[in-house]
C-alpha cells in the first residue's frame, strides 16, 4: 500500500477529502476514506481516552469514533448538524473521525505540496504531511496514520 | 517404545507446532532484552516448552521430552535470573527449538533422530560453562568467496571473529544499485545507514567487475554493490533488512564459505534435519584460520582440528561440524532441493492449522440446507408483506424469520459441537501411563464424556484439563503404601465429570489423594515474594488454596519428570482464562482436591445480563453472574453496611464486598423519578446514605443476631412505619439492584442503576484505541441497532482496586473486626473522673453518680470522726476515698465538690476535687495490681492511671448497718440460691460475681453464651437465675435466652440481662427473645433488688 502511495505521489495528482477541525482546513486522501456519515447516536465508553467520542454500530462492525479536534490539541468538536463521521480504515480497522464539517474535494498536485511548518493553526506540523495551497486557501494534509496511533502506546 | 499413529499424536503435534510458532520471535525478543528480561515473554517461551514436555513425556517421545525439557531448565534459569540471556544461550535455544520443530514435525520417527549435541549444549549453558571464546587474536586476513569462486572481499580474520561475537551471523550481501538501491529512491549511503542501526558493516564496496565486460554475451544491466555485514538476525529474517533477492544474501559459514540464506534449507534446522545436527554453540566457535582455496568445498576436517581451540564440549563438536561441512559443501543446483521440500513441508504443516475442517453429520447438513430454503422463505414473505403494507402478515413474517433464525442458530452451533469425551478419552492412557512410571495405583472414573462443548473449546481444554489430571496423578494421589497408612485404598480414584449446568459446561477433576494444605501454600508464596504476610493472614483457607494458579508457583517438593515447575497451574488459569472459563480449587488436607472448571458453551454468541449505570446499557456475561440482588429501600439501611472504605453487603449471612459500577466508571448514576418518570442524576455518596437517625451502635446491634433471629422483620417492620413514606427514597425506585457476579475466587455485587432482560449477544472486538480499557470484554450490538459495551467483571475489580477487600471470606474478617471494635464500644463505661487528692485521678462509673454539688470547705461539719453537711433539710453524711482505701488524704482545699450517690437507699456523698470529667472509655480495667478494699481495680484513662472507686464497698465498710437488714430475705430456705453470671469480660464478671457472693448468692461464672449453655444442660437444676450479658463471642445474651425460654426445663427461669447501653432495639428485641430485665452494667444497687425481685417472685410461686 506505502508503494501504491507512492506511485500516486509520483504520478502528480491527488485527490483530497477536505473538512473543518475548528477553523483549520484539513484535507487527507480521498483513497483513505470509506465513507462519510453523519450517525451521532453513539454509545460513550467510559475510561476510555479523552480523544475517543464514543463507539458506534457500522453494519455490525463497532466503529471507534474520535472526536479530530481533541485529538489535535484544538477544543473539541462542536455537535451541530454539520459534524460528520470520516470513516478511515487503518490496519484493517475502522475508525471514525469527528469533524465540524467536511468541505469539498480538492485535486492537489503532489509536487506542489510543501512541507508542513511547525504548526498549522494550532495544530502540531507532525500530524500532516504537507501543506497544499488552494487559489484561496491552505489545506493541511492530514497524515492519518500519526492521528490514529495510540498516544499513549507510543 | 511405539507411537501410535492416532489422533492424539495429531493433536499434539498440532499444538506443540502452535507452541513453537512464536518460540522464535520471542527469543529473539528475549534475546534484545538482554539483562533487562521481560519475565512475561520468558514465561510464555517457558510454558511453551513445558506444554511440549508434557505431552512428549506420555506420547513415549523421549527425544522431544528430553530436548524440550533441556530448554525448559535453560529458560527457568533465565527467569530466575540466574543467567543473562546473552545471544549465545538465545542462539543455543534457537538451535534447539529448530531441532524441536523437526522432531515434532516428524514425531513418529522422533526418537530415532540424534539431537545429543543440541542437548549437550543446553547443559552446558545451563551449567553455566560456556565454551571459552577463541583467543588466538589471529592477524590474518582471509578472503570471502562468492558460492562461485569470485572473491568478494578480503579482510582481517580477526574482524570476523568479533563480529561474530555475541551470536551474530555474518552474511555477504550483493545489493543491484541500480534496482534495489536507486529505484526505491534510496541511496547507497541510506542503506549503508539502515544497516548500521541493526548491525555491524564490516566491509563494502562496489563491485565494478559484476558489471560484465563487453565479451560477456548479455549486458547483466546491474551494478552489484557488496557488503559484508553482522546482525544477530538470523538468515530467515534478515531479508526483512536488506530486502533484496535472497538469492544474493550469503551467510558466512565457520570455515568462510558462503550460502546464499534463500537456499539454506531452513537455515540451521535444515541441517539438522539432512544430517544429525549442527553443534550448538555454533556462533562462538572461531573460524578457521586458512582461507580456503576453492570456495565450493569445504576444508578437510583434519587441517582445521589441530588449528581449532578445544570448546569443552568439544566432542559434540567435532561430530557436528562434519556433516555440517558437508552439507555446506553441496553446489548451488542441489541445494534448491532442500528448500523446496521445507517449502512444501511446510505448507503441510501450516495446511492443517490454517484450514482445519470438520466432520459434520450428514443429516444436521440437511437441516441447515432446510433452515436456509425457510429463510429465502421467510424473506420473500416479509418482503410481499412490506409491498402490500400489509400489517399482520408484516407482524407473521417477522415472527416466522426470528423462529428460524434461533433455530440455524442452533444448527449451526450445533456443527461446531463435538462430545467432551473426545478429550476426555485420551486421558485413560495418560493416567495408565502416569500411574505405572509413579508406581501408584489410579483408576480413573470419567463420566459425561457425552457433554457436548464448542470445537474450539474442546481444542483448548485438552492442555489445562492434561496439567490438572497429571497434577492430580502425581501430586494428589499418595503411593499405595502412604495411602494405606491414611486409611484409605490402596488405589486413588480420579474421576472426571462433565456436565452441563446453568448454560455453562462444568468440568470437574477430582481425586481422593492427600489435598493440599493451603497454609503451606500461603508460606511459600510469601517466601517466594509472591504475596505479602499481611495478604496471606488475610486469606480463606479457599483463597489460600487458590494461590496455586499465580504464577511461578510449584507445589511439588521435587522438580518431577511428570509435572512440578510450578508452571502447571498458572498455565492451565491461562489458558482458562482466554475460553471465558473460570477455575476454581478446592481442597481438604488428607481428603483430596477438587478442581471445577466452568466453561461457555461457545464463545461467539453469550447470554448476558442487560444493565444500565447512567445513560448508557451494558452487557454482563451471565458466566460471571451468579444472582440478581434487589434491596427495597426499607432495608438498605439494614443490610448495606460499610467496612473500612468499602460497602458490603449482606447476603444470606455472608458479608459481600460492592462495587459501585457508576463509580468505576466514572459516570454519573441515573435514577428514574418516580414523580415524574424522567431520569434523574443520582447524587448520593454511599449507597446507604440518608438513612441512619439512630446510632450507629444499634444499628450493629439490630444485626447481632441476624442469622438466627426473627425478630429482625418486626423491628424493620417497625422502622418502616416511624418513617414517612412519602419520603422519595422509598420508592420502589430507590431499591438498591445489585448484580452478584464472581471472577475466579472473587465474588461481589456490583452496583447498577438499574436491571433490564438477559439477552444473547454476539461479541464483537472493540478498536485499538480503546484496548486499554480493561474493563470492557469487547461491544455489542442491541436490537434497536446501539452499542453496549460488554463488562469484564475480573478487570473491573482491579480498575477499582477492590483487592483490598477480596473475597467474601476477607469482607467477612473486615466485618468481624468492625464488630469487634464496635463490641469494644458496647463495653464502654461512661466514667465520671475525679480528684481527691491533687495528683490522683478516680473514677466511678456514671450511672451511679445520682448529682455533683460544689461545697465550700467550710459547709462540711465534723461530727467526731463522721463528716456531713447540711443538704436539703437533712444532713447528708459524707466520705472520702482515703477513710477506706490507703490512698492519699484529700487535698486541704477551700472548694470541693460532693458527688453524690444512693447506696442502700440512702444518699450519702463523696468529698473530692476537680478537675471532674465525664468521658467513655472501653479500656481494659485491671483488677489486681490496685485492687484494695474500696478500689476495684484501674485503667488507664487519658494517660492518667485512673483508680476505679467500688463506693458500694466503701459505704459498706463505713455504714455496715445499712446493709444488714437486706441480706437476711435471700436466705429463707437456709439455702442460697445459685445464680449463674455470663459476662465475656473478666472484670465485670469478677464485679458481679464479688458482689452476688458477697450478698450471700451461689455464683456459676461462664464466659460466653456456649459456655453458658453447656453449664445449663449439665446442672440445670442448681440454677435459680441467669444474669446475661448481651454483646458476647460465639454464643450473644439474645441467642442465649432464646434458648432457655425455649427449653423446658428452664421455662421459668428469669433472665436478666446486663448492658452498657439498653437501646430502645434492644429492649424491644429483648422482650422478644423473653429477657425477663434490662440491667445497666454495674448499677450494683439495682441489680441486686432486680436479682431479689425475681428470685422472690420465683419462690412464692
Amino acid at each position: 500500500m506505502a508503494h501504491a502511495k507512492q506511485d500516486r505521489k509520483n504520478a502528480g495528482v491527488v485527490e483530497l477529502t477536505t473538512f473543518y477541525v475548528g477553523d483549520a482546513l484539513c484535507g487527507m486522501d480521498i483513497l483513505n476514506v470509506q465513507e462519510i456519515n453523519k450517525h451521532m447516536e453513539m454509545t460513550k465508553v467510559p475510561q476510555a481516552p479523552e480523544c475517543v467520542m464514543g463507539i458506534l454500530n457500522l453494519r455490525g462492525q463497532i466503529v471507534t469514533i474520535i472526536d479530530l479536534g481533541k485529538r489535535l490539541g484544538l477544543p473539541p468538536t462542536e455537535r451541530t448538524g454539520d459534524s460528520r463521521n470520516i470513516i478511515v480504515n487503518s490496519h484493517g480497522e475502522h475508525i471514525g473521525l469527528n469533524v465540524q464539517r467536511i468541505s469539498d474535494v480538492v485535486q492537489a498536485n503532489w509536487d506542489e505540496v510543501e512541507p508542513p511548518p511547525a504548526n498549522i493553526g494550532g495544530v502540531q506540523g507532525r500530524f500532516f504531511e504537507g501543506v497544499y495551497k488552494t487559489e484561496n486557501t491552505l489545506v493541511g494534509i492530514l497524515n492519518v496514520e500519526e492521528v490514529l496511533k495510540d498516544e499513549e502506546e507510543a | 517404545m511405539t507411537i501410535e499413529n492416532d489422533e492424539t499424536l495429531q493433536m499434539y503435534v498440532e499444538e506443540s507446532q502452535e507452541h513453537l510458532a512464536d518460540i522464535e520471535s520471542d527469543l529473539l525478543a528475549i534475546e534484545q532484552g538482554g539483562a533487562d528480561i521481560d519475565e512475561e515473554l520468558v514465561n510464555k517461551v517457558f510454558r511453551a516448552a513445558h506444554s511440549i514436555k508434557g505431552g512428549a513425556g506420555f506420547m513415549g517421545l523421549t527425544n522431544i521430552k528430553e530436548l524440550a525439557h533441556k530448554m525448559e531448565n535453560v529458560l527457568g534459569m533465565i527467569r530466575s535470573r540466574e543467567m543473562v540471556p546473552n545471544p549465545e544461550i538465545v542462539n543455543i535455544l534457537l538451535l534447539a527449538s529448530d531441532a524441536l520443530r523437526d522432531l515434532i514435525g516428524n514425531a513418529v520417527e522422533s526418537n530415532d533422530i540424534d539431537v545429543s549435541e543440541h542437548i549437550e549444549a543446553l547443559i552446558a549453558v545451563a551449567e553455566g560453562a560456556l565454551p571459552d571464546e577463541g583467543k588466538e587474536a589471529i592477524k590474518k586476513t582471509v578472503d570471502i568467496y562468492f558460492p562461485d569462486g569470485t572473491v568478494a572481499f578480503t579482510v582481517a580474520e580477526y574482524d570476523i571473529l568479533q563480529a561474530r561475537q555475541g551470536g551474530k551471523f555474518v552474511y555477504l550481501a550483493e545489493f543491484d544499485l541500480i534496482h534495489d538501491v536507486h529505484e526505491k529512491g534510496k541511496t547507497p549511503l541510506d542503506v549503508l545507514r539502515e544497516l548500521e542501526k541493526t548491525g555491524l558493516l564490516l566491509e563494502s564496496r562496489i563491485a565494478i567487475e559484476g558489471v560484465g565486460t563487453l565479451e560477456d554475451g548479455e549486458p547483466t544491466n546491474r551494478l552489484p554493490f557488496l557488503v559484508l555485514y553482522a546482525t544477530l538476525l538470523d538468515p530467515t529474517v534478515v531479508n526483512t533488512l536488506f530486502e533484496i533477492d535472497e538469492q544474493r544474501i550469503f551467510k558466512l559459514g565457520e570455515d568462510l564459505t558462503t550460502r546464499p540464506i534463500g537456499l539454506e534449507p531452513g537455515t540451521e534446522s535444515g541441517a539438522a534435519q539432512e544430517a544429525p545436527g549442527p553443534s550448538g554453540p555454533v556462533s562462538e566457535e572461531p573460524v578457521a584460520p586458512k582461507p580456503v582455496d576453492a570456495p565450493t568445498q569445504a576444508l578437510p576436517s583434519e587441517s582445521r582440528a589441530p588449528e581449532r581451540p578445544e570448546p569443552e564440549d568439544g566432542s559434540a563438536e567435532s561430530r557436528a561440524t562434519q556433516p555440517k561441512a558437508a552439507t555446506q559443501n553441496k553446489p548451488t543446483p542441489k541445494q534448491v532441493r532442500p528448500k523446496a521440500k521445507s517449502k512444501t513441508k511446510e505448507a503441510a504443516t501450516k495446511g492443517p492449522e490454517a484450514e482445519t475442517s470438520l466432520r459434520v453429520h450428514v443429516s444436521l447438513l440437511d437441516t441447515l440446507m432446510t433452515l436456509a430454503g425457510e429463510l429465502v422463505l421467510g424473506r420473500n414473505q416479509l418482503l410481499q408483506a412490506i409491498e402490500a403494507r400489509d400489517m399482520r402478515t408484516i407482524q407473521l413474517g417477522g415472527q416466522r424469520l426470528d423462529l428460524i433464525t434461533s433455530e440455524l442458530q442452533e444448527a449451526i452451533m450445533l456443527t461446531r459441537m463435538q462430545p467432551i469425551g473426545n478429550v476426555f478419552n485420551k486421558f485413560q492412557r495418560v493416567v495408565r501411563d502416569l500411574a505405572r512410571s509413579l508406581q501408584k495405583e489410579i483408576e480413573l472414573v470419567i463420566e459425561g464424556s457425552e457433554v457436548e462443548l464448542d470445537k474450539t473449546i474442546i481444542e483448548a481444554i485438552s492442555d489445562p484439563l492434561t496439567h490438572l489430571v497429571r497434577n492430580s496423578a502425581d501430586h494428589g494421589i499418595e503411593i499405595p503404601d502412604e495411602r494405606i497408612k491414611a486409611g484409605k485404598g490402596a488405589a486413588g480414584t480420579i474421576q472426571l465429570k462433565a456436565f452441563h449446568e446453568a448454560g455453562q459446561v462444568n468440568i470437574e477433576i477430582t481425586d481422593d489423594g492427600r489435598g493440599i494444605n493451603g497454609d503451606k501454600l500461603a508460606a511459600s508464596a510469601v517466601s517466594k515474594g509472591l504475596i505479602t504476610e499481611e495478604q496471606a493472614r488475610m486469606m480463606s483457607d479457599r483463597e489460600k488454596v487458590n494461590l496455586i494458579f499465580l504464577p511461578g508457583f510449584s507445589t511439588a517438593e521435587k522438580v518431577t519428570d511428570v509435572s512440578g515447575r510450578g508452571v502447571g497451574m498458572d498455565v492451565v488459569k491461562t489458558n482458562l482464562d482466554k475460553l471465558g472459563g473460570v477455575v476454581d480449587i478446592e481442597s481438604e488436607p488428607g481428603k483430596g482436591t477438587k478442581v471445577r472448571i466452568k466453561l461457555p458453551l461457545t464463545l461467539a454468541i453469550i447470554p448476558s445480563q442487560i444493565i444500565t449505570v447512567g445513560n448508557d446499557r451494558y452487557a454482563i456475561p451471565q458466566v460471571n453472574m451468579d444472582e440478581l440482588l434487589r434491596i427495597p429501600a426499607s432495608q438498605i439501611r439494614d443490610r448495606i453496611e460499610k467496612v473500612g472504605d468499602a460497602e458490603v453487603v449482606r447476603l444470606r449471612g455472608h458479608l459481600l464486598p460492592l462495587l459501585k459500577l457508576s463509580e468505576v466508571l466514572g459516570v454519573a448514576p441515573t435514577y428514574v423519578d418516580p414523580e415524574d418518570g424522567t431520569q434523574k442524576t443520582d447524587r448520593r455518596r454511599n449507597i446507604a446514605d440518608r438513612r441512619c437517625v439512630k446510632n450507629p451502635v444499634e444499628a450493629r446491634d439490630d444485626r447481632a443476631g441476624e442469622g438466627a433471629e426473627p425478630a429482625q422483620e418486626t423491628v424493620s417492620g417497625e422502622r418502616a412505619d416511624r418513617r414517612s413514606l412519602t419520603e422519595r427514597r422509598f420508592h420502589a425506585e430507590s431499591a438498591v439492584n445489585i448484580v452478584v457476579v464472581s471472577a475466579g475466587p472473587l465474588k461481589y455485587g456490583l452496583v447498577v442503576d438499574r436491571l433490564h432482560d438477559s439477552e444473547e449477544i454476539v461479541v464483537k472486538p472493540l478498536g485499538r484505541h480503546l484496548k486499554r480499557c480493561k474493563g470492557y470484554a469487547g461491544a455489542t450490538i442491541m436490537g434497536d441497532g446501539r452499542v453496549a459495551l460488554i463488562l469484564d467483571v475480573g478487570n473491573l475489580v482491579q480498575m477499582a482496586g477492590l483487592v483490598s477487600v477480596e473475597g467474601t471470606e476477607r469482607a467477612e474478617e473486615m466485618a468481624r473486626k468492625a464488630a469487634e471494635a464496635v463490641k469494644a464500644r458496647k463495653d464502654m463505661q461512661s466514667l465520671l473522673i475525679f480528684r481527691s487528692a491533687e495528683d490522683e485521678q478516680f473514677a466511678v462509673t456514671l450511672s451511679q453518680v445520682e448529682r455533683i454539688e460544689k461545697v465550700k470547705a467550710a459547709d462540711i461539719e465534723k461530727l467526731g470522726e463522721r463528716r456531713v453537711m447540711r443538704y436539703r433539710g437533712g444532713s447528708l453524711p459524707l466520705f472520702t476515698i482515703d477513710q477506706v482505701a490507703q490512698v492519699k488524704p484529700l487535698a486541704d482545699q477551700e472548694d470541693l465538690l460532693v458527688i453524690v450517690f444512693i447506696v442502700g437507699g440512702r444518699e450519702v456523698g463523696l468529698l473530692a476535687i476537680g478537675p471532674v470529667d465525664a468521658t467513655e472509655v472501653s479500656a481494659e480495667v485491671d483488677d489486681t495490681t490496685l485492687k484494695q478494699p474500696g478500689i476495684m481495680g484501674s485503667a488507664i484513662v487519658g494517660d492518667h492511671t485512673t483508680q476505679f472507686v467500688d463506693v458500694y464497698a466503701m459505704v459498706e465498710t463505713l455504714h455496715p448497718e445499712w446493709f444488714e437488714q437486706q441480706d437476711v430475705c435471700d436466705k429463707e430456705s437456709g439455702e442460697a440460691p445459685t445464680l449463674l453470671i455470663v459476662e465475656d469480660s473478666n472484670f465485670f464478671r469478677n464485679q458481679v460475681k464479688g458482689f452476688m457472693e458477697e450478698a450471700g448468692y451461689h455464683v456459676i461464672e461462664a464466659e460466653d453464651g456456649v459456655v453458658a449453655w453447656n453449664i445449663l444442660d449439665e446442672q440445670g437444676e442448681e440454677i435459680s437465675l441467669v444474669v446475661t450479658d448481651i454483646e458476647m463471642p460465639n454464643m450473644d445474651g439474645f441467642v442465649l435466652t432464646k434458648k432457655i425460654k425455649g427449653d423446658e426445663r428452664f421455662a421459668g427461669m428469669p433472665v436478666i440481662a446486663l448492658t452498657t447501653l439498653a437501646g430502645e432495639g434492644d429492649v424491644a428485641r429483648g422482650k422478644e427473645v423473653g429477657i425477663d430485665d434490662y440491667q445497666i452494667k454495674l448499677d450494683r444497687e439495682k441489680l441486686m433488688e432486680s436479682v431479689r425481685n425475681h428470685l422472690v417472685e420465683l419462690t412464692g410461686r
